[in-house]
C-alpha cells in the first residue's frame, strides 16, 4: 500500500481529536496536560508531513519553535500544578471551585 | 535585512534581564524602588525611541518580511509601553502583598510580557505570531499565579494555563493547515494566494482555528469562560495588564490576520463576526449584573468591551479599524484608573467586594472621583474617552450597513446600544457604593504615595483628553488603519 499525505493527515486529525477529547473528558490535571501535549504534537505531525510532501522546509522550522515553546509551557505548567497540589492536596478539576459568582 | 528595526525590542528584553539581576544586588526592603527605575527606562524608550522621528520609529521590514515596522505597529508599541508603565506604578503599590522580596521578579516578568506584545505588534508572519503570543501567554501564567500563598491566585493560574494551552494547540493546528494548503506563512504573501483557496475546506478550517486562538486572547464568545475567574484570582496589576495589554495584543494580531493575511475570507465571514460580536456584548453585560466582586465584575465588563471592539472588526472598513484602535486607547486609561483604585483601596481588606468601596468619598475624594470617572467612561457617557470610542465604533457599523445593505449590521448596532443601557446598571452600582452606601464602617483617610497620585492623574488626564480632544490619536489611528487595507 502506498502511504500518502492523506494518511498522515488522518492520523494527525485523530491525534488532535483524541487530545481534545481527553481535555474535555478527563478530570485529572496531569492527564489533561498530557492530552494538551498530544494536541500540539498532532500539529507537529501535520507540519512535518506537509513539509515532506510539499518539499518545503518552513514547516520543519516551525516545528522546532513549537517544541521549544511547548517545553517552556510544560515547565511553567507542571510547577503550577505542583504548587496547587501542595496547597490543596488534590489535582482534580472538581476541586478548583474557590471562585464562583 | 535591517536589524536596527528591532532595537526597541532588544532594549526592552535587556531591561527585563537587568531587572532580574537587580534582585541579587538590591536588599529586599528596597526592591520596590527598582520599579521606578524600570518606569524611567521605559519612559526614555517611549520618548526617545517612539516619538515622531525617534530612532525606533523608522518603517521597514526585517527577517525576510517576518517583522514589520509600520504605522500600525508604531501605534501599538506606544500603547503597550504606556500600559506597562502604568502597570509598573500599580505593581510598586502592590508590592506589600507579594512574597517578601519577590517584587523585582514581578517587574521583570511584566517587562518580558511587554517584549512579547511589542513583537506581536510587529509580526507579519505566522511563526512570529505564534512565538510572540506564547511569550505573552507563558509570562502571564506566572504573573497570574504570582501570589503563590493564595489559593485563588493558583487556581486562576491553572485555569488560565489549561485553557491557554488548549487555545494555542488550536492555533498551532490552524497554522499547520493554512501552511499545508497554501505553502505560505508570511501574511503579505498569503494575501496574494488566499483567493485561490477560498473553496478549500482545510484552508478555511485552518483560518477558523487561528481565530479560536486569537479569540481566546481577547476573550470573545465562546472562548471567554476563563476571563472572570482569572481576573478575580490574579494579583490586581496582572489583571490590569491582562485586561489592557493582552487584549490589545490579541486585537492587533486579529486585525493583521483578518485584513492583511486573509481579507478574501474575512469578507465572506461578515455574518459570523456580526453574530460573535453581538453575543459577546450581551453575554458580558448580562452576566456582570449579579456580580459582587469588583475584579470579577470588571472581568465580565472586559468581555463586553471585547464585543464592542469587535463591532469595529465586523464593520470591515478602515473607519472601523481606526475606531478599534481609538477605543483601545481610551480603554487603556479607563481600565488602568479603575484597577489602580482597586489596588489602593482594597489593600487592607480581605474582601474585594463592591461593598469595600463604601465611604470612599470621605476616605479619599480623589480616588472616589477617579473610580466614578472610570465607571462613567466604561459606560460610555460623554464627554469621556469611552463615549467617543463607542460613537466611532457604532458610526463605522452603520456606515457599513448603508454601503452593503446587510440588515445584520443594524441589528448589531441595536444590540450594542442595548448592551450600553444594561451596563449603566452595574457601573452605577459601583458609583452608588462609593457615594451613597450607608454600611461604611472604616472612615480613616487613605494615604496616597506621590507616584500613585501621578499615575492616577495621568489616567484621568488621558480619559478627558481622548474624550474632548480626539483629533491627535484619531489621526494616528487612521494612519495605522491604512496599513491594513493595502
Amino acid at each position: 500500500m502506498h502511504v500518502g499525505l492523506q494518511h498522515y493527515l488522518v492520523v494527525s486529525f485523530m491525534l488532535f481529536s483524541l487530545g481534545l477529547l481527553g481535555v474535555i473528558m478527563r478530570r485529572n490535571l496531569l492527564v489533561i496536560y498530557m492530552s494538551l501535549e498530544l494536541m500540539l504534537n498532532a500539529a507537529n505531525l501535520a507540519l512535518v508531513s506537509f513539509s515532506r510532501f510539499n518539499n518545503k522546509l518552513d514547516g520543519q522550522v516551525l516545528v522546532f519553535f513549537i517544541i521549544t515553546v511547548a517545553a517552556a509551557e510544560v515547565a511553567v505548567g507542571l510547577a503550577l500544578i505542583v504548587a496547587l497540589y501542595r496547597k490543596r492536596q488534590s489535582a482534580h478539576v472538581e476541586d478548583l471551585t474557590s471562585m464562583k459568582l | 535585512m535591517n536589524a536596527s528595526l528591532i532595537s526597541l525590542e532588544i532594549s526592552v528584553i535587556g531591561l527585563g534581564l537587568v531587572l532580574m539581576l537587580a534582585d541579587f544586588f538590591v536588599p529586599a526592603e528596597r526592591r520596590r524602588f527598582i520599579g521606578y527605575a524600570a518606569i524611567a527606562a521605559l519612559g526614555v524608550l517611549l520618548v526617545a525611541g517612539l516619538s515622531g522621528n525617534g530612532s525606533c520609529s523608522q518603517f521597514g521590514t526585517a527577517f525576510n518580511g517576518m517583522f514589520v515596522n509600520d504605522a500600525l505597529s508604531l501605534f501599538f508599541k506606544r500603547f503597550f509601553i504606556v500600559a506597562a508603565i502604568l502597570v509598573l506604578f500599580m505593581a510598586a503599590e502592590f508590592s506589600d502583598r507579594l512574597a517578601a522580596g519577590s517584587i523585582a521578579e514581578y517587574y521583570s516578568l511584566i517587562v518580558f510580557a511587554l517584549a512579547g506584545m511589542l513583537f506581536a505588534a510587529s509580526s507579519n508572519d505566522f511563526t512570529m505570531l505564534f512565538v510572540s503570543i506564547e511569550l505573552i501567554t507563558i509570562t502571564f501564567y506566572v504573573l497570574v499565579s504570582f501570589q503563590r500563598g493564595k489559593l485563588q491566585s493558583l487556581e486562576a493560574g491553572v485555569k488560565y494555563l489549561i485553557l491557554g494551552a488548549l487555545s494555542s494547540a488550536f492555533m498551532v493546528f490552524g497554522i499547520a493547515l493554512i501552511w499545508g494548503t497554501t505553502g505560505k506563512l508570511n501574511f503579505t504573501e498569503l494575501a496574494a494566494v488566499a483567493p485561490q483557496f477560498a473553496d478549500s475546506k482545510i484552508f478555511l478550517l485552518g483560518v477558523l482555528f487561528v481565530l479560536v486562538g486569537l479569540g481566546f486572547k481577547i476573550a470573545m464568545f465562546p472562548f471567554q469562560i476563563w476571563a472572570p475567574d482569572v481576573y478575580q484570582g490574579a494579583p490586581t496589576p496582572t489583571t490590569a495588564f491582562l485586561a489592557v495589554g493582552s487584549k490589545a495584543a490579541g486585537f492587533v494580531l486579529l486585525l493583521r490576520v483578518l485584513f492583511t493575511a486573509v481579507p478574501s475570507v474575512t469578507h465572506n465571514w461578515a455574518n459570523l463576526l456580526i453574530i460573535i460580536s453581538g453575543i459577546t456584548i450581551l453575554y458580558g453585560n448580562l452576566c456582570a449584573i449579579p456580580q459582587r466582586n469588583l475584579k470579577r465584575l470588571l472581568g465580565y465588563s472586559s468581555i463586553a468591551h471585547a464585543g464592542y471592539l469587535l463591532l469595529g472588526v465586523a464593520a470591515l472598513s478602515a473607519s472601523g479599524q481606526a475606531a478599534v484602535l481609538y477605543y483601545l486607547a481610551g480603554y487603556l486609561f479607563t481600565v488602568m484608573a479603575a484597577f489602580m483604585v482597586i489596588a489602593l483601596v482594597l489593600r487592607h481588606l480581605a474582601t474585594e467586594d463592591i461593598s469595600g468601596l463604601a465611604g470612599l468619598s470621605q476616605r479619599s475624594p480623589l480616588l472616589a472621583a477617579t473610580m466614578t470617572i472610570a465607571m462613567v467612561s466604561l459606560a460610555g457617557i460623554p464627554p469621556l474617552a469611552g463615549f467617543f470610542g463607542k460613537f466611532l465604533l457604532l458610526k463605522s457599523v452603520i456606515e457599513t450597513a448603508q454601503v452593503t445593505g446587510n440588515h445584520g449590521y443594524y441589528c448589531l448596532a441595536f444590540t450594542a446600544l442595548a448592551g450600553v443601557i444594561i451596563s449603566l446598571y452595574y457601573y452605577f452600582g459601583v458609583v452608588r457604593a462609593i457615594y451613597w452606601s450607608k454600611s461604611a464602617t472604616d472612615l480613616s483617610p487613605i494615604e496616597l504615595s506621590a507616584p500613585a497620585k501621578v499615575s492616577i492623574w495621568v489616567c484621568i488626564a488621558g480619559m478627558f483628553w481622548l474624550g474632548l480632544f480626539p483629533n491627535m490619536v484619531l489621526n494616528f489611528a487612521n494612519e495605522a488603519a491604512k496599513v491594513l487595507g493595502k
